[in-house]
């Protein structure tokens, strides 16, 4: 998998958690409620559906 | 083989340490074991029987594992994705000890962890990280500028000053000065290592003599300090001729009667002329000067027994000519003066000399800057191919952008000049887009988000 540096996984799992938060369907079965807390989830398994793209 | 080797050797079959020693102690080695029963041996060394017998068979054996060789290991480390310093640092460290295969994989291993952790990630706020690095020690240097440098006699430019001094790349630094190293035939060699120094300091009338003006003869003698001559290997009729040579006199020079002196006498009849020609002679002054020997820019050479070596520290800098007298050993020969390290050796070796000088005036303060902030100054003021001042003549003066400029100094004419030749501004740096209110391209802000097809749900 690609490796992101900490500014682009900080990017991903924002914007991911602003999504889930204005009610995206989530990609992991959990009971967490906090979308930060779930976007970091979905960022350890890799089905955020976000990347990036670098020049 | 002497006694290390055959305990060594015998470890390596597999005979315990205790007794190995016990078989060297006694004045054993490998060889002899060959030859010798179970029952001779147990009385050499006073053991039992068996226990002869067993080191007997294991001495007979093959070593067991052959430890590591040094090539293969070194093979092993160039193909690591490191820095050569850290690789040379690891050739060295691993072969002064012997370690297990597994030990050294563990090594390597947790040195890339490593060498990975520290790495910073790509869009971190570099400069302002080493600007923040460089300048809170810099607020703890003395702002005394004179110190002694470890020689005694030579005045250097240390501290605060000297860090402005780099950053401001002058043409000359306000105390010049160079460390000659000399090559081996010359390097410990007293009488050698003096006799180049007195050719490299640069040597005046006054240096060789005491200067007597006669006003009543209209004459100005120098009578030869013999000593001081010698010395320096010359001769009085050497003396003579560069005074002739180098001064263009309008003045009769002659050897005294006593062949010790030499009589000067101005041609024209005036107490004027006489003044002026004892100026010129008296004067050490590297523009009006005489100069009969070594090199004008290089006031004076002190030697040192350093370490192992004799070292010449001199007040002055002259590295072109200096590098190419005979007995100076080149390669290690340095300067303080940036600016001609840039002249004689290049660009690269004059980013390597800013660098160095900042480690080594920080260092001397007691203050520990990490090495690679230096180098990022170092390569900001050496990218163009010279050597361009921190500040608005060099590396902030010349930036691309007009409102980066602007936002530096004289924001009007830069705008001005700006609006009448229709320049662009790409907003690429960080003050253009804090100007027009834009997320800068640093650490998160230069980040490019990309949508990604949908995935499955997982557990």
């Amino acid at each position: 998998m690609k490796k992101f540096t900490k500014y682009e996984k900080a990017r991903i799992i924002g914007a991911r958690a602003l999504q889930i938060s204005m009610g995206a369907p989530v990609l992991v079965k959990t009971d967490e409620m906090d979308p930060i807390e779930i976007a970091l989830l979905e960022f350890e398994k890799g089905v955020i559906p976000i990347t990036v793209r670098r020049k | 083989m002497a006694k290390h080797d055959t305990i060594r050797a015998l470890l390596k079959r597999g005979v315990s340490e205790e007794l190995a020693e016990k078989v060297a102690d006694s004045g054993l080695t490998l060889g002899d074991l060959k030859g010798l029963t179970a029952s001779e041996l147990c009385k050499k060394i006073s053991t039992s029987e068996e226990i002869a017998a067993e080191i007997l068979q294991l001495a007979g054996s093959k070593p067991k594992k052959a430890i590591t060789s040094e090539t293969s290991l070194k093979s092993k480390i160039e193909q690591l994705e490191v820095p050569r310093s850290v690789k040379d640092a690891l050739i060295k460290r691993l072969s002064e000890r012997e370690f297990t295969p597994t030990q050294i994989e563990r090594i390597l291993r947790m040195t890339i962890e490593e060498y990975e952790r520290i790495k910073i990630d790509p869009c971190e706020a570099v400069g302002i990280v080493a600007a923040q690095s460089i300048g809170e020690p810099g607020t703890q240097m003395t702002m005394r500028t004179f110190h002694y440098a470890g020689v005694a006699e030579i005045y250097v430019t240390l501290g605060l000053p000297r860090i402005i001094e780099i950053v401001d790349a002058r043409k000359t630094p306000s105390t010049p000065m160079m460390v000659i190293k000399l090559n081996e035939e010359y390097r410990n060699d007293k009488t050698k290592a003096h006799a180049l120094a007195s050719r490299i300091e640069a040597t005046y009338p006054s240096h060789l003599g005491d200067i007597v003006t006669l006003p009543d003869e209209m004459l100005i003698r120098i009578e030869i300090d013999e000593s001081a001559m010698e010395k320096r290997g010359l001769g009085i009729d050497d003396l003579i001729e560069k005074i002739k040579g180098q001064g263009k006199f309008n003045a009769d020079i002659d050897l005294d009667e006593d062949g010790k002196s030499i009589n000067i006498r101005p041609k024209e009849y005036s107490y004027r002329s006489l003044l002026q020609l004892r100026g010129r002679l008296t004067s050490t002054n590297p523009s009006s000067g005489i100069l009969i020997a070594g090199i004008k820019d290089i006031t004076r050479v002190v030697i040192r027994h350093e370490g192992d070596e004799y070292t010449l520290y001199t007040e002055g800098s002259a590295l072109k000519d200096v590098i190419r007298i005979e007995g100076v050993d080149g390669a290690r020969t340095r300067t303080n003066n940036i600016n001609e390290i840039e002249n004689v050796l290049g660009i690269e070796a004059a980013r390597n000399a800013i660098i160095n000088e900042m480690v080594n005036t920080l260092g001397e303060q007691g203050l520990n800057v990490d090495i690679r902030h230096l180098m990022l100054v170092a390569d900001m003021m050496t990218v163009d191919g010279e050597v361009k001042q921190i500040g608005r003549h060099g590396i902030a003066g010349e930036k691309a952008s007009i409102l980066s400029r602007a936002a530096f100094e004289v924001t009007v004419s830069h705008l001005l000049d700006a609006s009448l030749y229709g320049y662009v501004d790409e907003l690429k740096g960080v003050t253009e887009n804090v100007i027009v209110g834009q997320p800068i391209k640093l650490g998160t802000g230069d980040v490019e988000l990309v949508a990604k097809p949908y995935g499955k749900v997982v557990d």
